[in-house]
Order: C-alpha cells, then structure tokens, then sequence
C-alpha cells in the first residue's frame, strides 16, 4: 500500500490532519508527519522530514506520496530526499495539491490498493475540486 | 444496468467519511458503479467525484452498476452505506 508523508511549518497542523485522514480513509494507510523545528517552533525541519520519509516509506512497500503546506518546506524537502538513499528517493512522490484536501482525496486513493501514480492523481484532483453545492 | 433509488438520510449529507467507505466498498468490485444525483453522475470509485456531487441530506441518490458483479455491487454498496441511507424507495 503507498504511505503518505504530511509536512507542514506546524506540528499541530499536521498532527491534526493526521488524526482527520486517519479518521476517513481507515488505518490501513500509513501517514508519517513532520512539523515545526527540533526545538518545537513553527518551521520545517530537514532532518525531522528525513525521518518521517525514511519510517514511512519502511512502512509501505508501493512508496510514498508527500504533501506540504508552502514556503521553505520545499526547501526543507528537498534537503531531506538528498538523505534518502537513491532507492527510497525512487520510491517517493512530491504532491504539489493542497495539503488538507490533496491528504484526504490521496489516503483515500491509497486506502483501496492504488499505485502511487494513481495515488498521486487523486491529490492533483484537490486543486480543482467542488467544495460549495452547484445549484 | 442494476440500480437502486436511495434518500440520504443523514443529516450531514453523503460527506467526507460516508463517501470514503462508498469509494472503499466500490472499489472491491469490478463493474462500473456510478452514483447519480442531481442530474448528474459521479464515478463511485472516485472520491473527488462523489464529494463533487455536493448530496444534502433528505435528498435522492441512485446507485447504478454495470458488469460482472452488478447485483452483488449494489447490495454490498447499499448495505455499507445503510447508516447514512434510508430505505429504497
């Protein structure tokens, strides 16, 4: 089953969404996290996202899908794939959807044995979804 | 083409965590399984789809399917969905 890695400048933020994600798509799923700095403040966290990647992608043999929130998690990102071992970095995906409805949508997605291409299809799908009822 | 009319009896609508149980039921079977509301028709095998369809409460759906495993696909469908749905109508 493909994983899911959430990152966000917050750990709050992506605890929360953790539990949200959990909650919808079962347990089935594995969702690793990473937010805020080593010493507990709001920023991203090479080393933290390195982990989370690495236990993530341990846990779920068709690879992993990544969501951020913005600004220099990418950054932050890009440092930790560079940790990876060139296996693991192959068997990981950077999702540019939004991190709440590209989380759910993919889990979801993942929740039912899809490969990580497919998986990462339903996150793209969250940048145009319908939220309000279309009368 | 099997299909069954159903009212969405929860009061939330078909949201976020009955749809994810649809999508996951759906998704065991092979047939095409589309669920229809409001004139329009959402692959049930898609959650974007099925949220896209935006169901209130009190109002109707129509889960059709097609293939192999049709009538089994509506039974198991219906049966998941039986806390959020009320009877067919």
């Amino acid at each position: 089953m493909v994983g899911l890695v959430l990152i966000s400048h917050s750990g709050t933020l992506v605890a929360g969404l953790r539990e949200m994600v959990m909650q919808v798509a079962g347990d089935e799923v594995a969702v690793g996290t990473a937010g805020g700095t080593d010493d507990g403040r709001l920023g991203t966290s090479a080393p933290r996202i390195a982990d989370a990647l690495r236990s993530t992608l341990d846990a779920s043999p068709e690879g992993v899908l990544v969501l951020f929130d913005l600004g220099s998690a990418a950054l932050s990102l890009e440092l930790a794939l560079e940790d990876l071992d060139p296996g693991d970095r192959d068997r990981t995906r950077i999702s540019e959807a939004p991190l709440v409805e590209g989380a759910v949508l993919a889990a979801v997605q993942a929740s039912v044995g899809a490969s990580l291409v497919e998986v990462e299809a339903a996150a793209a799908a969250a940048s145009t979804m319908t939220k309000l009822p279309r009368e | 083409m099997p299909e069954l009319t159903l009212i969405v009896a929860d009061p939330a609508g078909l949201h976020a965590r009955p749809a994810a149980r649809f999508v996951q039921a759906a998704s065991r079977f092979e047939s095409r399984i589309v669920l229809r509301h409001g004139g329009r028709e959402a692959d049930a095998k898609s959650l974007i789809a099925l949220l896209g369809l935006t169901i209130r409460p009190s109002s109707e759906i129509v889960i059709a399917a097609d293939g192999p495993d049709a009538e089994a696909a509506i039974a198991a469908l219906a049966a998941e969905l039986a806390p959020y749905l009320g009877a067919p109508i």
